[in-house]
């Protein structure tokens, strides 16, 4: 098993998708201590963009992980025009690519509600504190809610609360 | 030199600040140890995904000798 999140986001900028990290690593570059096991992206669902996540896992043994076989990716057009969300098995990790995401919108909206992280090897968009407090909270599953108490501990740190 | 008073500080484990914000002392209370979230606020964002991925590297290892150890 293996979750090689740096890979994956180089093979995605190397295609020259425009996404923005979601889910919990976007809450650990906010500075929540919690381990997240997969990487979350929201992109626009344009068959452009789906044939560039393609890319960039192939050659990576990317599956649908959530399909009862475990279907291998293989984009037809008509598939690129329905799906609205991808959740991938590849062997740099798990890779779930949604269109929207709950409490924000989709890519645009979050776009707009999202701040640049700079790493040594690119910049990435990242949803911002407000933004994924809201998502966090709109998911409301247990795990979503134990990580919105830190990030709200975080937010009234950066805040100047004490 | 070690003394009661010492020891007492290294067994009590992260201290919510007198000062601490409802939020901060609201994460505390709930169990988090946030020495580390006062760790990860003074890193780049670079050195936390660095951190995580030290983290998620332990953790899948162990999932995979959990998984090895498991009967049948």
């Amino acid at each position: 098993m293996r979750q090689d999140d740096k890979a994956l986001l180089l093979r995605l900028q190397e295609q020259n998708l425009e996404f923005v990290i979601i889910g919990g690593l976007c809450s650990v570059l906010h500075g929540v201590s919690l381990v997240t096991l997969d990487l979350d992206i929201c992109c626009a669902f344009t068959r452009e963009n789906l044939r560039r996540i393609e890319k960039a896992v192939s050659g990576f043994n990317p599956r649908h992980r959530l399909a009862s076989n475990k279907l291998p990716l293989e984009l037809t057009d008509e598939l690129a025009g329905r799906l609205k969300s991808l959740y991938l098995q590849t062997d740099l990790g798990v890779l779930d690519c949604l269109s929207e995401v709950a409490g924000v919108g989709d890519y645009h909206a979050c776009v707009e509600r999202s701040v640049i992280g700079q790493l040594s090897y690119g910049s990435f968009r990242i949803l911002n504190l407000e933004a994924i407090i809201a998502a966090k909270e709109a998911a409301g599953r247990e795990k979503d809610l134990v990580a919105v108490r830190q990030l709200r501990a975080i937010r009234e740190r950066l805040q100047g609360g004490s | 030199m070690v003394n009661d008073a010492l020891i007492a500080e290294l067994n009590r484990g992260y201290v919510c600040p007198p000062d601490a914000g409802p939020a901060w002392r609201a994460a505390c209370e709930y169990g988090f140890d946030m020495s580390l979230v006062e760790d990860a606020l003074r890193m780049t964002t670079e050195q936390r995904l660095e951190q995580h991925q030290h983290a998620l590297n332990l953790v899948l290892e162990l999932m995979e000798a959990r998984t090895a150890d498991a009967p049948g």
